[in-house]
């Protein structure tokens, strides 16, 4: 396997809160196509580490490479490029409120050169449909349930045609009755080929998409390998004891 | 009691015509500070925040009326405004009159702003960011459309305030609706009937701002603060 394939390639991160070290010595790559899970006790450092790669969490020390460019070294105007092409889904949606669902989509292709209007809005309704929200695309944020603005804001995510989609506990805001719309969106667009990286606490979700899991614990990666390795082989005792207190 | 307007409402017209002018300018220039000395004020750049920190200090910790004339003194000096009369005053009282509103305005509206935007949760910028908008657009297009509806009660309080202390150009000589009322109450050696009369177009004028307020708010609002 050539370093070539690599999307993503994060070496040696380092990240602390002035003296709380959240992230040590985190080395990973993620190929094409590929979907990685991240699964982990709360304050691994998992959303840390999904913020270091689009640089959310600044000030890390180590190498994160998007498609061979450093994005830790990058000038703002590069990293503005970079962080185009990797989508991000939050927890609390982020939904834009002062903006209609399709203007939420809308936005930032526009601003951002990379469409026309017409064209963005075209691209909006399309990637509606595939959420199954087209009905709403004139209402406000507000009167969506949650489930339905987490589609929205995945949506929103997918209109800049990002490489990469980066998931931060996507469902854990949600009624239960919503959570499988989220994820059927998500595994979708699992099957169309798009790199994922996912931290989620679905553990048979997980266990269905992922080509790889990583399992972090005080700020490291513990255990990693694919999901048959996580979920039923794997000897590491921290890892057993985390997914026998989750699942 | 109120006979003096037949002859003197011109001068009424005049000045109110001049309270409404500067309040207008000193409500813009407020508008253009507050928003200059609030990105400074959260700007990560020390100097800046240590600049802005120091001018709404400085403006909330002195009396407005020390404030215009020393800002008229200076200005004065500095500024070459011509001798024309507008509005019974020079220009060159009303022009450093208006900015000196302004400049202690400013001060106020950065304040509220800085309130409104730190109201806005964090997510919202994180959202813009990781779309690749820049820091800029992300503050322009997403936090302050946001920040400005939560803070337009308080925003219109400012105004209100403003267009109240604008009466304090009197001390430097400019023509607005209560120097003129003095100046009416002068003539006619009684102080009440004409002053009454300033309290009252105050009274309209504030009145007025408020309900264009609230109706901006109304359509504001209605956008998207309603649940369903
Ligand atoms: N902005 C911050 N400032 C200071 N400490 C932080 C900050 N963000 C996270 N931390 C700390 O970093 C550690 C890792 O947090 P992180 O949010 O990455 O954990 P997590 O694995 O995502 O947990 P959870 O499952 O609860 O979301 C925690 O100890 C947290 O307190
Ligand atoms: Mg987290």
């Amino acid at each position: 396997m050539s370093a070539e394939q690599n999307i993503i390639e994060v070496d040696d991160l380092k990240k602390a809160f002035g003296e709380n070290v959240v992230l040590k010595d985190i080395s990973f790559s993620v190929k094409k196509s590929e979907k990685v899970v991240l699964i982990g006790p709360s304050g691994s450092g998992k959303s840390t580490l999904l913020r270091c790669l689009n640089r959310l969490e600044d000030d890390y020390e180590g190498k994160v490479l998007f498609e061979g460019e450093n994005v830790n070294g990058a000038s703002k105007e590069k990293l503005c490029l970079l962080r185009q092409k990797m989508g991000m889904v939050f927890q609390q949606f982020n939904l834009f409120p002062h903006k209609t669902v399709l203007e939420n989509i809308t936005f930032s292709p526009i601003k951002l050169k990379v469409a026309s209007s017409a064209e963005a809005t075209e691209h909006a309704h399309e990637l509606l449909e595939q959420v199954g929200l087209s009905e709403k695309a004139e209402a406000y944020p507000q009167s969506l349930s949650g489930g339905q603005q987490q589609r929205v804001a995945i949506a929103r995510a997918l209109a800049m045609n990002p490489e990469v989609m980066l998931f931060d506990e996507p469902t854990s805001a949600l009624d239960p009755e919503m959570v499988g719309d989220v994820l059927d969106v998500m595994e979708r667009l699992a099957k169309n080929g798009m790199t994922m990286i996912i931290v989620t606490h679905e553990m048979s979700f997980a266990q269905n998409i992922a080509d790889k899991v990583l399992f972090m614990n005080d700020g490291m990666i513990a255990d990693s390998g694919t999901a048959k390795h996580i979920f039923k082989e794997t000897d590491n005792a921290r890892t057993r004891s985390f997914l026998s207190k989750v699942m | 009691m109120f006979d003096f307007l037949k002859q003197y409402y011109p001068v009424f017209v005049e000045g109110t015509a001049q309270t409404i002018i500067i309040s207008i300018i000193g409500i813009l220039i407020g508008i253009l500070l507050g928003l200059i000395f609030v990105m400074m004020r959260l700007s990560k750049v020390r100097v800046f925040s240590y600049i802005a920190r120091v001018y709404i200090a400085i403006v909330r910790g002195t009396p407005a009326m020390i404030q215009v004339m020393l800002i008229y003194y200076t200005l004065s000096k500095v500024l070459e405004v011509p001798q024309i009369q507008f509005l019974g005053s020079g220009l060159d009282r009303v022009i450093p009159g208006s900015i000196a509103l302004g400049i202690n305005s400013g001060a106020y509206t950065a304040e509220i702003f800085r309130s409104g935007i730190i109201s806005i949760p964090n997510g919202q910028t994180e959202a813009g960011l990781s779309l690749g908008l820049s820091d800029r657009t992300t503050m322009f297009s997403i936090i302050l459309p946001q920040a400005v509806r939560n803070i337009l009660p308080a925003l219109g309080n400012e105004f209100i305030s403003l267009v109240k202390e604008s009466s304090v150009l009197f001390y430097i000589g400019v023509q607005e609706v209560t120097a003129q009322a003095l100046g009416v109450g002068g003539t006619l050696y009684d102080f009440v009937p004409p002053l009454i009369v300033a309290a009252l177009i105050y009274f309209v004028l504030t009145f007025i701002l408020s309900q264009l307020m609230q109706l901006l708010e109304k359509k504001m609002g209605r956008k998207y603060l309603q649940s369903n």
